[in-house]
């Protein structure tokens, strides 16, 4: 190797040897296209402090010390454009954050556009107060807490991108794992266990899309496959959350194995389809269809002193063998259209189906050790049924240059079928839904720098599925927005819901109102100071009766939320360094919340970054994290998150 | 978030009149018959004028090609070049080679001439929808544009240029890094971005996510642009796989009304981005029926039995029990 070096090395004193003596000017050289890479790599160290509870901080937060490379964006063009054009590369997150990711994506002009998506996300549930019945009893033992990561990827490829007919393949992968705490129920006792979910589905498709002058249609063929081998185990004595005994007996399990074995598969098709026949008509439609199928393995072994209250029967091991299958198809069509009638006049037509229905079965055969051997057999059927549709109709009209008016209606009706309550004493019930709903708007554009809508829909209100289905609704939405010079840009939003069934057996009354303000200011295009702020102020007011289980009584299930949020950003150019000088970031989000759940959540930060050289940057960036709930204050915490890092550009 | 992004940028002072499209597109709205009663009668107008005035120019304008609008647009050109849409300039297909420009703007020759603003169509000036019909002549018989004609950014006058930047580069065009979404959708939803300063959330802040991972800005099948996975089944599914089902037994309101009936997906102040702060009411404010008052009401949900006593810590939370609540392959009540 080392010789071939040599003499390429030498090939150019060669070729001067070679050359005419009497030097002539030289031709100017070829300036050969070279492939760039442009872009920034962001490294850098955190360092965290926690005070409080660290649980609660992870269940939050949970942002971890160490080296990190916090960003990467780099972007390459192809010089000879052979094989690509460009290629984009980012990622974030790497070294131990809990959320990260990376992207990848390459283009060749009339050829292909492939792009793949990476993201990892973890989470860590462990919050005292969520699902925890031993708080009582000063125990904290959150018995649905995990410690699990997410992982999806997402592959596509695109052939012929810009052609009118479009081929593209596609896979995509979704699946979690990790480890956790969940619940054994048994009887009247409920053991606290470990648990290892294990899930994973994919997704595979392809498909066609035919882009013509008057029509496009979009043809799609997939299918996925779905796995499920959670895992749920003990083999320590556990004597749950009724620790005293029953009957003279004391209930606890010493050894549990529950294997699911799930496993699905699913094809699907789409078809979509865009036309305009003439120019005063848009048509669209899509038909949607899935069938998603799941088979179920699943054994229980448990050992201890257990109960099982119908009939009344003390036993010391189980097992649990249970085979079933589920299948659901699913339709959904959707066609309309936009007419234009006359130059001011739109009018949007559109129905919609969406029908689902999941059939199920499943035999159980149970062995129980009393000590002498019962062996019961079950078999179970269960289904669910969904009819949903709509019909929608907006007319839009240029009242004048400045002033669009819409209206429409929307009529939505459909049903709902699943197996009977526990005490209703009837095989199934229904849910039906009936809502006839009255559309508005306004869009004004005064000045070319100022604008506003009012959007508002109001029904009222016949059948929901469920009691607290939007019924007797109004809903209303005005958003305005000020260009006030070329740097400043005010916003204000308002929304309001309001909704009321007034069945005196629900007696549902709801009430959530947001309000926010913005401002962005850039003066002289940025180049010294850049501020955006926010502040939002949101409301909800909600009463419910219910029925207090254990005594059948009226109750009445109040929630109130409060919210005051403000958030903003100064960015800030240190005068005196020129324009790559110095930099300097202040700005944060402060919640405070009260109602139902009073929280206060407060994350400031402060970046401070300066170029010791061109194309590089240091950075310190300082951010505080505080988090207090005054009903449940030992899962407040503070941290501060210290990170130093340097960020190149190219 | 830039401030140009803020302000859509089709705010209109009034209805241009536009010079006529390019070859190849469609006229934007009916009503011939009407705009040749009104062609006539200009003819008629300046024929009987032309007969006491000097002859006006009346003829169309003509394309004038890239080049020419280089020669006073410098920065906008080049900054042209880094679009995507530059690759028109090259493209025979849609019949504007050499004249990128032109397709959105309009034939220039009279705005060379004379280098009037009247004098070139200027899509940021025009009506909304008249706006959309430059890009949507293009770009109509799309796949992401199935749904647009029903979405509410379409219905509520929001303009395809004010999302699309379309004289920058291609990040600029169609955002694509999430920070860049995020900043552009909180530009004008303040509040739903306020919603994601909460402490359980998803990570939308960190950059984890971004908005266009669960809704379609171009419109849905599915209520508020929900995007879809799997032709119809809910955006969600595509990380939460594991509540996809179909179940041997399902929970009837994760289909029926979807996840948005327990959860608040942008954020809550309670664990689990919960609609509520205690378990409890999250399940009894739909299981409140006895037969009687769900016959009434035509509403789904039972009662629970009554020795849930909810004195008692152990059924305080419901979801201690019934671990598998959004369904279950092995248990009617969701136990197991």
């Amino acid at each position: 190797m080392k010789i071939w070096l040599l003499a390429l090395a030498a090939l150019p004193l060669a070729a001067q040897q070679t050359a005419p003596a009497a030097q002539e000017t030289p031709p100017a050289p070829l300036t050969t296209p070279e492939t760039t890479v442009t872009g920034s790599v962001d490294l850098g160290y955190r360092f965290n402090s926690v005070g409080g509870s660290l649980d609660t901080f992870r269940s939050v937060v949970d942002m971890g010390s160490g080296v990190r490379l916090l960003g990467l964006d780099l972007t390459i063009e192809s010089a000879t454009r052979k094989w690509f054009d460009s290629i984009n590369v980012r990622g974030s997150g790497w070294g131990g954050d809990p959320y990260t990711t990376a992207h990848m994506d390459a283009t060749r002009h009339d050829w292909y556009h492939f792009s793949f998506d990476y993201r990892d996300v973890a989470y860590f549930n462990f919050l005292p107060s969520f699902a925890d019945p031993t708080i009582g009893n000063g125990v904290f033992l959150d018995q649905q807490s995990f410690d699990s990561h997410r992982r999806m990827m997402d592959f596509e490829l695109q052939f012929l991108p810009g052609h009118w007919i479009v081929p593209y393949l596609g896979y995509s992968r979704d699946s979690g794992f990790g480890t956790g705490i969940t619940d054994f129920v048994n009887g009247i006792n409920s053991y606290p266990v470990e648990d290892r979910p294990r899930d994973s589905s994919n997704n595979y498709r392809g498909g066609v899309r035919l882009e013509l002058k008057k029509f496009h249609v979009t043809l799609e063929q997939g299918g996925t496959t779905f796995k499920d081998d959670q895992q749920v185990f003990t083999s320590n004595q556990n004597f749950g959350n009724n620790p005293g005994p029953f009957l003279g007996e004391q209930l606890d399990v010493t050894s549990l194995t529950q294997a699911y074995g799930v496993r699905g598969d699913s094809i699907y098709s789409k078809a979509l389809l865009t036309a305009n026949p003439t120019p005063w008509l848009d048509l669209f439609g899509e038909f949607l269809y899935s069938r998603p199928d799941t088979n179920v393995n699943y054994s229980q072994y448990n050992v201890g002193q257990f109960v099982d209250l119908m009939p009344l029967l003390l036993y010391t091991s189980e097992l649990d063998l249970l085979t079933g299958v589920a299948k659901q198809p699913h339709t959904t069509a959707n066609l309309g259209f936009e007419i234009r009638p006359v130059r001011r006049l739109r009018v949007i037509e559109s129905w919609m189906t969406d029908r689902l229905h999941n059939a199920s079965s499943a035999a159980l055969n149970q062995q129980l050790l009393t000590p002498a051997m019962t062996t019961l057999l079950n078999s179970f059927t269960d289904l669910l049924v969904m009819n949903y549709n709509r019909e929608q109709v907006d007319v839009l009209f240029d009242l004048t240059s400045r002033i669009t008016l819409r209206g429409g209606y929307r009529y939505e009706w459909g049903d709902g079928l699943t197996s009977g309550a526990l005490l209703s004493g009837f095989p199934t019930e229904t849910g039906q839904l009936k809502r006839q709903v009255g559309l508005a708007g306004v869009s004004y554009r005064p000045l070319q720098r100022l604008s506003l809508s009012v959007d508002f829909e109001g029904s009222g209100g016949d059948r929901g599925y469920f009691r607290t289905s939007l019924q007797d609704y109004q809903k209303a939405r005005i958003q305005a927005r000020y260009q006030v010079r070329q740097s400043l840009v005010v916003g204000a939003n308002f929304s309001v819901l309001s909704n009321q069934n007034p069945n005196p057996a629900v007696n549902y009354s709801f009430l959530s109102r947001d309000s926010s303000a913005s401002v962005t200011w850039t003066p002289n295009n940025s180049k010294r100071v850049t501020l955006t702020g926010e502040y939002t102020r949101a409301t909800l007011r909600s009463n419910l009766n219910y029925i207090v289980p254990q005594d059948f009584t009226t109750g009445n299930s109040i929630y109130r939320d409060n919210v005051n949020e403000a958030s903003t950003l100064v960015n800030l150019l240190i005068p005196g360094f020129g324009a790559n000088g110095p930099k300097l970031s202040v700005g944060g989000s402060l919640l405070r919340s009260s109602g139902s759940r009073p929280t206060d959540f407060y994350q400031p930060t402060a970046r401070f970054s300066a170029p010791p050289y061109k194309h590089m940057t240091w950075y310190g960036e300082w951010r505080y994290e505080g988090f207090a709930e005054p009903f449940y204050q030992y899962e407040g915490f503070r941290s501060q998150l210290m990170t130093i890092g340097v960020h190149f550009t190219r | 978030m830039r401030a140009d992004n803020l302000i859509p940028r089709a705010w209109p002072p009034r209805f241009a009149s536009a010079p006529p499209p390019p070859p190849g597109t469609r006229p934007f709205r009916a009503g011939h018959p009407r705009a040749l009663v009104v062609a006539a009668t200009m003819y008629l107008w300046a024929a009987a004028a032309s007969a006491q005035t000097p002859p006006a120019d009346t003829k169309p304008a003509t394309y004038a090609g890239s080049e020419a609008c280089q020669m006073c647009h410098e920065d906008i050109y080049k900054a042209f070049q880094k679009n995507p849409h530059a690759a028109v300039e090259k493209d025979k297909r849609r019949g504007f080679e050499t004249r990128a420009c032109e397709s959105c703007h309009g034939p220039g020759s009279k705005h060379v001439e004379s280098t009037a603003a009247a004098d070139i169509r200027n899509p940021a000036k025009l009506p909304v929808a008249e706006a959309d019909h430059g890009c949507l002549s293009c770009h109509l018989n799309q796949p992401t544009h199935v749904g647009r004609i029903q979405s509410a950014h379409a219905r509520n006058q929001v303009s395809c240029v004010t999302c699309h930047a379309m004289h920058k580069s291609a990040e600029e065009l169609v955002p694509r890094r999430r920070a860049a979404i995020n900043a552009e959708c909180a530009g004008c939803h303040t509040a739903e971005w306020a919603s994601f300063q909460r402490p359980y959330k998803h990570k939308l802040p960190e950059g984890a996510m971004s908005c266009v991972d669960c809704h379609n800005p171009h419109g849905s099948v599915l209520a508020h642009s929900m995007r879809t996975v799997s032709a119809n089944e809910p955006g969600c599914l595509n990380c939460h796989g594991d509540k996809r089902g179909p179940f041997i037994f399902d929970h009837a309101p994760v289909r029926l009304e979807g996840c948005t009936t327990c959860h608040e997906p942008h954020g809550s102040a309670n664990p689990r981005m919960l609609t509520r702060a205690d378990v409890r009411f999250v399940c009894l404010e739909c299981h409140a029926n006895t037969p009687t008052t769900a016959a009434a009401s035509h509403t789904l949900g039972g009662v629970p039995p009554s020795f849930h006593d909810l004195l008692s810590p152990q059924f305080q939370n419901c979801t201690v029990c019934h671990v598998k609540v959004h369904g279950s392959n092995v248990s009617r009540e969701l136990l197991r």
